[in-house]
């Protein structure tokens, strides 16, 4: 097993393609981090960023005692209220014009990793059909369950490899271009009381990396059931690049029926939990690990079905 | 007793309503080389998909070794090298990246091996080149180092002469020889050429829609020296040299052709034949045995049954 995983290693980076996917990514944290970067505030003090919170504080609460302010917004100005009062009484200032800014920033490519592994997982299978090289592949001993799983644990090390590509290059770059200033800046957000709380802004940063990873995984899966299916590469990156894109229109809009909090796309986004509300009330985080889960599965035996049981005549 | 290498029982092959291969059997014994001949369409291929478990078996069974190759794969595919059709590899990889990733599929294939089969094939210059830039000739031989890497005891090679030259015919039949010999491999090739089959094989099989239509020793199959045969006789003038050959009770057929004539007589009969073309002031440029053509020979066996 670890042998066919090495095989599938080499056949992905030892191709331009892999290396010009990575260099794209380190290319887009490199623009996006200088482009952050060029527009902040450098003339700010050291202190300004108290003189804004408490302006901003007086607007929070003007909207807290506007009787006409709806129920969410107010409880996400109280939010932020809380949030400005703990900075300044611990002395912590937010994120912005500091390296954060553009790490965090950064973290909204995992969206190009998933569009990447997504390209490569649908020619990793379903290219060997188009090319006929599946056939000196299935002739050793190796069963198609372990080839199946050797191409796909190989996907997921290549999405892992690129987000920590991601990670490492978004906080040199950052880190570099702020001489690693508020390196150690914490995270103020609330709890679920409303309560002020720090958390590690690494740690949230890896949290939502592995939220988002969730969905890349899911996106391969498909491109691989796909790939199974139809033994198209060109099948399998479109219709998986079509799904990744077109998610967001399908749920706005089925938004209105109550069955759409099955659809994947619903349930993809597991940070709808942590921030803000879900896409259908009711929903919880429980409820879409199980549709997420069940998916999972479902992709997974369409792909080991087709695979193992159809014929090679390519 | 010997156990055969390979054993086919009754296989059938449907896809849809269409029977592909229909109840097929036969036995290969240790260290023959065994050809599968037929047209194109006749099912070659489809017969060595199942052989290799690329193609699930409709109906009978196929052993390798003992080992059924639909219920114990892995075992009975262990033993078994091959090309299916072309040899297909990673041509973004070089002739060497190929070999390793295979090596890597079967335990204990070394570097030494590697290092050894690329020898045999003759790939030393060109391994570390990308497949790419391969000729044919070079992506076949490429084909048949990783077919061998593991040192399968039956050795499959559909169509292996595509894209050689009659040197590299030559050279292959050689090296499908010696691997016979020296290591005891079995060897089943298939070709839709008669005169390449006559050239590699112990024994063939022909092929037709499918059906085995006879087994035979490549002796018997070429037919004997007092089997009638066709000849090229390059003479001039051609109407006198048909004048002269009907005159001879023997041949069985006279026809003109472009530098001379072409008679079909049995092979004693050809020294009669030519003196009497000399007597009658014929001039001879040459005799040549012409080889019947596959078609002629099956529809010789199959009783005029049209192929394709
Ligand atoms: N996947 C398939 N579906 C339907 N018919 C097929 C399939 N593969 C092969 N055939 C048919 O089976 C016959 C045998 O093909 P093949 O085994 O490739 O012949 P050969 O290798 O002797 O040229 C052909 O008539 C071909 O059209
Ligand atoms: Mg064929």
């Amino acid at each position: 097993m670890v042998n066919l995983i090495r095989n599938e290693n080499m056949k992905l980076y030892r191709r331009w393609r892999t290396w010009i996917m990575a260099a794209l990514m380190i290319g887009a944290v490199l623009i996006g981090s200088f482009v952050d970067w060029h527009y902040d505030n450098k003339d700010a003090g050291a202190d300004d960023w108290k003189t804004q919170i408490t302006q901003e504080k007086q607007h929070w609460k003007e909207m807290i005692a506007d009787p006409k302010t709806e129920e969410g917004s107010k409880n996400y100005a109280k939010d932020q209220l809380a949030i400005g009062e703990y900075r300044l009484a611990h002395d912590i200032r937010p994120e912005s014009d500091t390296m954060w800014s553009g790490i965090n920033g950064s973290a909204q490519l995992i969206m190009l990793i998933t569009l990447f592994t997504v390209i490569v997982a649908g020619d990793s299978l379903a290219g060997e059909f188009s090319t006929g090289t599946i056939k000196l592949l299935l002739i050793r001993p190796a069963s198609r369950l372990k080839i199946l799983l050797s191409k796909y644990i190989s996907m997921i090390l290549f999405g892992l490899l690129l987000l920590i590509v991601l990670f490492v290059v978004s906080l040199l770059t950052n880190g570099l271009l702020y001489h690693f200033k508020q390196l150690d800046l914490p995270l103020v957000s609330v709890d679920s009381a409303g309560n002020a709380i720090e958390l590690s802004m690494l740690g949230n940063l890896w949290k939502s990396y592995m939220l988002n990873g969730v969905s890349t995984i899911l996106f391969v899966t498909l491109a691989f059931m796909i790939s199974s299916a139809f033994r198209s590469s060109a099948m399998a990156i479109g219709i998986s690049i079509f799904a990744l894109f077109a998610g967001a229109i399908i749920m706005e809009l089925t938004q209105p029926y109550a069955w759409s909090k099955y659809m994947l796309f619903a349930n993809l986004d597991l940070s709808q939990y942590l921030n803000g509300r879900p896409y259908q009330d009711g929903m919880t985080m429980t409820f879409s690990i199980l549709v997420l889960a069940a998916y999972f599965i479902l992709f997974n035996f369409v792909s080991w079905f087709f695979f193992t049981r159809r014929d090679v005549a390519a | 007793m010997n156990e055969p290498i390979v054993s086919l029982r009754n296989v059938t092959k449907r896809i849809g309503r269409k029977t592909i291969i229909d109840n097929v059997s036969f036995d290969v014994p240790k260290g023959e080389i065994f050809g599968f001949l037929g047209p194109n369409g006749a099912g070659k291929t489809t017969t060595i998909r199942m052989m290799v478990g690329l193609m699930s078996i409709t109906e009978g069974t196929i052993t390798i070794q003992g080992k059924n190759i639909a219920r114990e794969f892995e075992q009975a595919i262990r033993h078994v090298g091959g090309i299916v059709e072309n040899p297909e590899m990673y041509k973004f990889l070089s002739g060497y990246h190929n070999l390793v990733h295979y090596a890597r599929m079967v335990p204990g294939v070394t570097k030494d091996r590697i290092r050894e089969v690329v020898e045999l094939v003759k790939l030393e210059d060109r391994i570390h080149d990308k497949v790419k830039k391969y000729s044919l000739g070079m992506r076949q031989r490429l084909g048949v180092a990783q077919a061998l890497l593991h040192r399968p005891s039956l050795l499959i090679l559909d169509e292996p002469t595509n894209g050689l030259d009659p040197a590299g015919i030559r050279e292959l039949r050689d090296y499908l020889r010696y691997l016979t010999r020296e290591e005891g491999i079995t060897v089943i090739v298939s070709s839709h050429l008669l005169s390449e089959m006559e050239l590699m094989c112990d024994r063939v099989a022909i092929m037709m829609r499918g059906r085995i239509i006879d087994v035979k020793r490549i002796g018997e199959l070429i037919g004997t020296n007092d089997d009638a045969q066709t000849y090229l006789i390059e003479a001039s003038p051609s109407e006198l040299a048909i004048a002269a050959v009907r005159e001879i009770a023997g041949a069985i057929a006279v026809k003109p052709v472009q530098n001379g004539i072409e008679v079909t007589t049995d092979r004693d009969r050809i020294p009669d034949i030519l003196a009497h073309l000399i007597r009658m002031e014929v001039r001879i440029y040459g005799v040549t045995p012409l080889r019947q053509s596959l078609e002629d020979r099956f529809l010789e066996i199959t009783g005029g049954e049209r192929v394709g």
